[in-house]
């Protein structure tokens, strides 16, 4: 009994001890972009700003287009995580449930193009939107990012678990492979997809070497790439870089405070393994 | 409705999972496929509804060809031994699915599955997700599911193997009360020879994908064809002797000579199997016609299981408890006129 406790202990020391390591930062920098430029500076540095300064928040919307930014991102990851899930249900059902010739040929296939690292497609991505003639545009940033054979692997995998027996009792009510991919396949899957649109969520809204590399102008630019540039260009003071390193990390957040259930279920399940 | 299966055949690749398969299940009756593992069962049943093509031969329902026709036209209703219920769906949801896929507006809808539901005794909760229900009552489910159409045709595979064995009765007697009520000609799967006594109008007994006899229950039980029914019918299972033909009897190896009628035109010597049902032993009968060894005895209360020595055999036999037995007593055995078989030791036919 006693050791049991001292063990519990232990291990809610550690777990306390790795959430301090993790939130700090994150602390440091949303306390840090309501501080005044003083407060920043004082020895020994000062927990918490006295009152809610926004004055740093302003002046990183004033110099640079966090606005256009933050549009942008939020468009480029709208539709192509949109257009992504989309392609990933159609795809992942017709590799699970429907019997084409060369099926498994084409699906070998598909995973052996997954061992090919992003870096690497970059360039022949590069020249790809080049070539279509979408470089800077928000097209270059959407239309790469429109399938993925991952999730397309995960969820498939999940389909595959689905009894047959599922879908002979629909086809013998005369239920249409459409209707049933969307009526009983999807809603089945509903956790599996809920984990799969946000990690896309959010490697889309954190990405950054390609928007760095398929955009110039401003107009276009994402969140973090714009940071980068605002960072670099601006020579800017602490405390407005906190501000604006908020602005890019808040939205994915909350996001994932919200659904911390459905990702934690979902690599738990061991779905995502691989 | 009445349905024949004319010379079905189902090969896959080289297996022949059913091979020229005839039978004729009556209207509104009850029929039962019957079989060890693996027989063809199963498949039989998913070329009724369409789910697999035939390799040759044809399936009539009625005057109608179905054999080429899509599962969704063959107003059939499937049930299937794991359930197959949606499980986000709740159990009204379930039971109407059939109905949404049609179209069929959503009051009539919600009051056509009520009445399912009410038929299969679970309209109090039609709520709950299946995976709030026992098994028993997903099973019940799935039969409304299946029945909400009207199908002319039900289908059973397996309904009840995952269920408990008490349950497993309660079950049967339930789907066949349901299959009464409705009159829908139905199609049982099933492995156990019990369920398949109980529950049906007729079994279809088979083996290795081939018919080996179609007749009501206790018809098969009493007048088996061939060895294979004789062995798969019957707790405790029926006993077998090995022997040959000798005087127009049956000489048990290195045992007493069984003195049978019925014999006459076999050839001397022709080797045969000797299939008695335990009950069908009378022990000091007045017309014996061998003699045998007691080797334990055992008191049931109703009656007395004794173990025979029959030359190389023991054989199980049910007697009256007022007989007094015990071990090593020598009887003179009789045989009732049921549940004596005389088979064929190669063929495995009943030698009438
Ligand atoms: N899709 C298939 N591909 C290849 N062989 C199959 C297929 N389906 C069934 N078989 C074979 O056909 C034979 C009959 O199978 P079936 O499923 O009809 O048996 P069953 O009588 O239903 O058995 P059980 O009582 O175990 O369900 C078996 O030998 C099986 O291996
Ligand atoms: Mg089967």
């Amino acid at each position: 009994m006693k050791k049991l406790k001292f063990s519990a202990i232990l291990t809610y020391l550690f777990l306390i001890l790795g959430a301090i390591i993790m939130v700090f930062p994150f602390f440091w920098m949303i306390t840090g972009s309501f501080k005044t430029s003083q407060e920043v500076s004082v020895f020994p540095p000062q927990w918490l700003p006295k009152s809610l300064y926004f004055g740093n928040y302003k002046f990183a919307f004033e110099t640079a287009p966090f606005a256009r930014y933050f549009l942008n991102s939020v468009l480029v990851v709208i539709s192509s995580v949109t257009v992504c899930t989309f392609t990933t249900i159609l795809g992942s059902f017709a590799f699970s449930r429907l019997r084409f010739p060369g099926r498994s040929v084409i699906f070998g296939a598909l995973l052996a193009m997954m061992m090919v690292p992003f870096e690497m497609l970059i360039i022949t991505n590069y020249r790809t939107v080049v070539q279509w003639n979408i470089h800077d545009t928000l097209w270059a940033l959407i239309i790469p990012f429109m399938s993925s054979i991952f999730y397309t692997y995960i969820l498939k995998n999940f389909f595959d678990t689905v009894p047959d027996s599922l879908y002979q009792a629909a086809r013998v009510d005369g239920c249409s492979d459409w209707k049933y991919l969307w009526r009983v396949m999807v809603p089945i899957a509903k956790p599996s997809l809920v984990t799969i649109i946000l990690l896309n969520a959010i490697a889309s809204w954190n990405s950054f070497l390609w928007p760095m590399l398929a955009t110039s102008s401003a107009t276009v630019r994402t969140l973090p790439f714009g940071l980068y540039n605002f960072v670099t260009e601006g020579g800017a003071r602490n405390e407005v870089m906190m501000a604006a390193a908020t602005i890019v990390v808040l939205p994915m957040l909350i996001l994932f405070l919200f659904a911390r259930k459905y990702i934690v279920n979902g690599v738990a399940r061991g779905g995502l393994k691989g | 409705m009445e349905v024949r299966l004319e010379n079905l055949t189902k090969h896959f690749g080289k297996t022949a999972a059913v091979e020229n398969f005839s039978a004729v299940l009556d209207s509104g009756e009850l029929t039962c496929l019957l079989g060890p593992s693996g027989c063809g069962k199963s498949t039989i049943l998913n070329m009724l509804s369409g789910i697999i093509p035939v390799t040759s031969g044809k399936i009539w329902f009625d005057n109608r060809d179905v054999t080429d026709m899509e599962p969704a036209d063959r107003g059939i209703g499937l049930v299937f031994q794991n359930y197959a219920l949606y499980p986000h769906m709740s159990v009204m949801e379930n039971i109407a699915f059939p109905l949404e896929i049609k179209n069929v507006a959503k009051d009539e809808r919600k009051e056509r599955a009520h009445e399912m539901a009410k038929l299969v005794h679970v309209d109090n909760f039609l709520d709950r997700k299946p995976g709030q229900l026992s098994g028993g009552q997903q099973q019940r489910v799935a039969i409304a599911r299946a029945l909400i159409k009207q199908p002319q045709l039900l289908l059973l595979d397996e309904p009840l193997s995952n269920l408990d064995a008490r349950l497993r009765i309660e079950m049967r007697e339930e789907i066949r009360r349901i299959q009464l009520e409705t009159g829908v000609t139905s199609v049982f799967v099933t492995h156990d020879q019990e369920e398949a006594m109980s529950i049906s109008d007729s079994i279809i007994l088979m083996k290795l994908g081939v018919l080996q006899q179609e007749a009501q229950p206790q018809e098969l039980y009493d007048e088996p064809v061939n060895e294979f029914v004789a062995d798969f019918l019957g707790t405790p299972p029926i006993n077998k002797v090995f022997g040959h033909i000798e005087n127009g009897g049956i000489r048990i190896d290195s045992g007493p000579l069984c003195k049978l009628s019925g014999l006459e035109n076999v050839k001397e010597g022709h080797k045969v199997h000797l299939s008695i049902r335990a009950e069908s032993f009378l022990v000091n009968s007045s017309e014996p016609v061998m003699d045998a060894r007691v080797v334990r005895v055992f008191v049931m209360g109703k009656e007395k299981l004794v173990y025979l020595k029959l030359g190389d055999f023991e054989v199980r036999a049910y007697i009256d408890s007022d007989t007094e037995l015990k071990a090593g007593d020598r009887v003179q055995l009789g045989l009732r006129r049921k549940g004596v078989f005389v088979f064929d030791a190669e063929t495995g036919e009943r030698i009438r």
